[in-house]
């Protein structure tokens, strides 16, 4: 068996209630290492992919990766993975938190959820045994309460749980762990839901092994060295992923009343890292084994937006609740980030359907009639707080909202979808393409929607992150020009991808050298791989996937930028920029080995070792 | 006619450049405290050993601006160390300086949040660098 691994994967029937073990040859590891990618290998090769997301039929896949649980920074990772119901295509969220290393410790390198249960159940999986157990008393809390009632008994567990999101089948419900790590986008707490799953407990004792212990004793000494020397861990430590609301704000990386504007340093000063940690941060906190502590603890202490101590808004949230919103109150933000955690929505879909609704409020799109009574003007939290409730419950207006801008602008008509930035279904994160043409390209070509954390252009591009080593790149890139972009993204996402199939977080990803993250695989798995190697499974992933989508539909024609990211702001650091899409798209393609379909070419399949692939495409 | 870069009569002229800035003095109005630039020694390229600037920031004024000793640089309230080749890619915008310090060519030892939430004044401080012509060493 390969080392690092914990030798087996559970597979749930919710219908039936049975549990089984069953393996993965090491072969196939090797090849597709773990987290995202191997489950879109599984669920290409056992199930169907013409189901609706929400039925039966529809496989959740909850994966760690090899270095999952061996102590090295970052790697607390788990990958949540499905044919997602907010898109209809490939669906994953990568989660950091407690959740994946411990699944490790009770003895499984992943859990396949089938079918569905009659009644609500929390699936229990303690040091390698695995039972269903009722959760009737469970459905209707929130993931707060949730957690706590499944910890009462022993809190050493670990949970993953649903809130009433999830569970009234919203396409932006995000899955919890522990209250303070989210698998958010994509719509997966949906799946959950759909399957009458309310949560799932954790604990064990067991210990994976090492290929080579002390080849990685001395790997790990290297790879905090290079964190204690590392600004970017340093900045993260101390103001969080919300450091770039400041430095975003200058480069023209932050979106503004609903991707609008371009620049508001009012706006950027009050929802700043800086900010939360003078005003409102009570201590830093860590995934397992990270010694970076990104994650804020914060409370508001008083006001109408008073919280308990409880998790922080990462700098999306301060976008999308904040910025996007014309929100200068961090205490509404820090409010609303709590709201969703205890629903379990998705902050980015859940602030990006609120800022729709408000544009399409001041246009009068939208009456106070019609969204029962709210004031929803701009920057109004006073009227946020009772609508991300209302989405969360499907109630009235907030049935509109609650499977996200997309959903929301199709069932309110007339130009509303022109206002709605999204890829393929999925609202963009809080990086603007006009200030960075690599991250427009990277939009269109993530296979589950626009997103940051497919790929490393984001890093990249924005200087975070430097690697002539491991392919051509330069230290500094002007974000407003979409000149040689396509090759950064290409080998970016090549790289970058992995950190959803190691299962290793993003940030550790920029921070820790690429040598370094590889000599800690092969020291684990024992694999041996060269970075050729290592960068070719990174382009395996995503073939793999958008091969996934191919067979979905997905085709060029999807591979766009919405109208908004194509109209020039007048001020900020992207001002009067767009990306040149032709170009970016035709040099990317050619690179890729996409045809003018927007399919992998069949010599690109063969020569990454996707020939079942290829047969299913070209059959 | 240039100054010669990391001398006395370059770091009045770069102060002289900061003072005629007709934006300077409004972005840089909540910046308060020292700067040391330590440029490290690089023989080949007439850097023969570690030179230490300092430079005084109160609040849209500027106040001393010398070459100075080792430990002068090391009382500043902001310490930023790199190689003679970074700084002068830095001068020249060939590299931006918030991404030298989070790629590790530029180390800084001070409050980085207080940095972050200035970055307008270090991006301008930065930019006024460039503004005056300047003989590199290794180019004499």
């Amino acid at each position: 068996m390969a080392t690092g691994y914990a030798g087996k994967f559970l597979l749930v029937n919710l219908t039936d209630g049975s549990c089984t073990d069953f393996t993965i040859a090491d072969s196939e590891l090797q090849k597709y290492i773990g987290g995202s990618c191997l489950a879109a290998k599984m669920y290409l090769d056992r199930y169907p992919l013409d189901t609706d997301p929400l039925s039966p039929e529809n496989p959740l896949m909850i994966m760690t990766g090899p270095m999952v649980g061996s102590g090295f920074p970052g790697t607390s990772r788990f990958t949540i993975c499905t044919k997602a119901p907010q898109t209809g295509i490939w669906g994953e969220s990568a989660c950091g938190g407690t959740f994946g290393p411990e699944l490790k410790r009770a003895g499984y390198d992943g859990i396949v959820l089938e079918g569905q249960s009659p009644e609500p159940v929390c699936l229990a999986i303690l040091d390698g045994q695995a039972t269903l157990e009722d959760a009737s008393a469970l459905w209707g809390t929130d993931i707060y309460e949730a957690t706590d009632l499944l910890k009462a008994e022993d809190k050493s567990r670990k949970v993953l749980a649903i809130g009433p999101a999830g569970e009234n089948l919203s396409r932006i419900a995000a899955i919890g762990n522990d209250k303070g790590h989210f698998s958010g986008r994509t719509g997966l707490g949906a799946v959950m839901g759909a399957k009458k799953l309310k949560a799932i407990v954790v604990k064990g004792t067991l210990k994976t092994g090492k290929a080579d212990e002390n080849r990685y004793k001395e790997v790990l000494k290297t790879a905090i060295a290079e964190v204690k020397g590392s600004a970017l861990a340093e900045g993260l430590h101390m103001m969080g992923s919300d450091a770039n609301m400041d430095l975003g704000m200058v480069t023209g990386d932050v979106p503004i009343k609903n991707w609008t504007v371009g620049e508001d340093f009012d706006l950027s000063f009050n929802l700043s890292g800086p900010t939360m940690r003078e005003k409102y941060l009570t201590k830093a906190h860590a995934c397992a084994n990270c010694p970076v502590a990104c994650k804020r603890v914060v409370k508001v202490d008083d006001g109408p937006y008073r919280t308990d101590e409880g998790p922080g808004p990462e700098y999306e949230t301060c976008g999308t609740f904040g910025t996007m919103l014309m929100n200068s109150d961090l205490a509404a933000v820090i409010k609303a980030n709590e709201l969703c955690n205890r629903y379990g929505l998705d902050t980015i879909s859940c602030g990006s359907a609120i800022a729709l609704a408000m544009e399409l409020f001041e246009k009068g799109t939208l009456t106070t009639d019609q969204v029962d009574g709210l004031d929803l003007t701009w920057g109004n939290m006073g009227a946020v707080m009772p609508l991300i409730r209302k989405i969360a419950y499907r109630e009235g207006f907030g049935d509109i909202l609650a499977d996200g801008a997309v959903h929301a602008a199709r069932k309110i008509g007339g130009d509303a979808m022109d206002c709605v930035v999204h890829v393929k279904g999925l609202e963009a994160p809080m990086h603007d393409p006009r200030a960075f043409h690599g991250m427009g390209l990277a939009y269109m070509m993530s296979n589950r929607g626009a997103c940051h954390l497919q790929h490393a252009v984001l890093a990249t591009e924005q200087g975070m992150a430097s690697w002539p080593q491991l392919f051509d790149m330069k230290d500094d890139y002007t974000g407003t020009t979409s000149v040689d972009k396509a090759a950064l993204v290409y080998n970016s996402e090549n790289y970058g991808i992995l950190g959803n199939s190691l299962a290793i977080c993003h940030y550790l990803v920029d921070i820790l050298k690429p040598e370094t993250i590889l000599e800690a695989f092969n020291a684990i798995t024992g694999f041996n791989l060269t970075s050729d190697e290592l960068l070719e499974a990174g382009m395996r992933d995503w073939t793999l996937k958008r091969g996934f989508n191919n067979l979905l539909g997905i085709t060029a024609k999807d591979d766009v930028l919405p109208k908004r990211l194509l109209t020039a702001l007048k001020e900020g650091g992207g001002a009067g920029s767009v990306p040149d899409v032709a170009l970016l798209l035709s040099e990317y393609y050619a690179i890729r080995g996409l045809d003018e379909r927007g399919f992998p070419r069949k010599e690109k399949l063969t020569e990454l070792g996707l020939d079942e692939l290829k047969d299913r495409l070209y059959r | 006619m240039g100054v010669r870069a990391l001398t006395q009569e370059w770091m009045d002229a770069y102060k002289a450049a900061i003072q005629a800035d007709p934006e300077y003095k409004d972005i840089a109005k909540n910046w308060e405290g020292s700067v040391a630039l330590v440029v490290l020694p690089d023989p080949a390229k007439g850097i023969p050993e570690t030179v230490y600037l300092f430079q005084d920031y109160w609040h849209g004024d500027v106040g001393e601006f010398v070459v100075c000793d080792k430990d002068k640089a090391e009382s500043a309230k902001f310490v930023m160390t790199g190689e003679y080749a970074r700084w002068k890619q830095i001068a020249r915008k060939e590299l931006d300086a918030t991404k030298a310090l989070l790629q590790g060519k530029l180390k800084m030892k001070g409050d980085l949040p207080y940095v972050v939430r200035n970055i307008k004044t270090v991006n301008k401080v930065i930019d006024i660098l460039g503004a005056f012509e300047t003989i590199w060493p290794d180019e004499v």
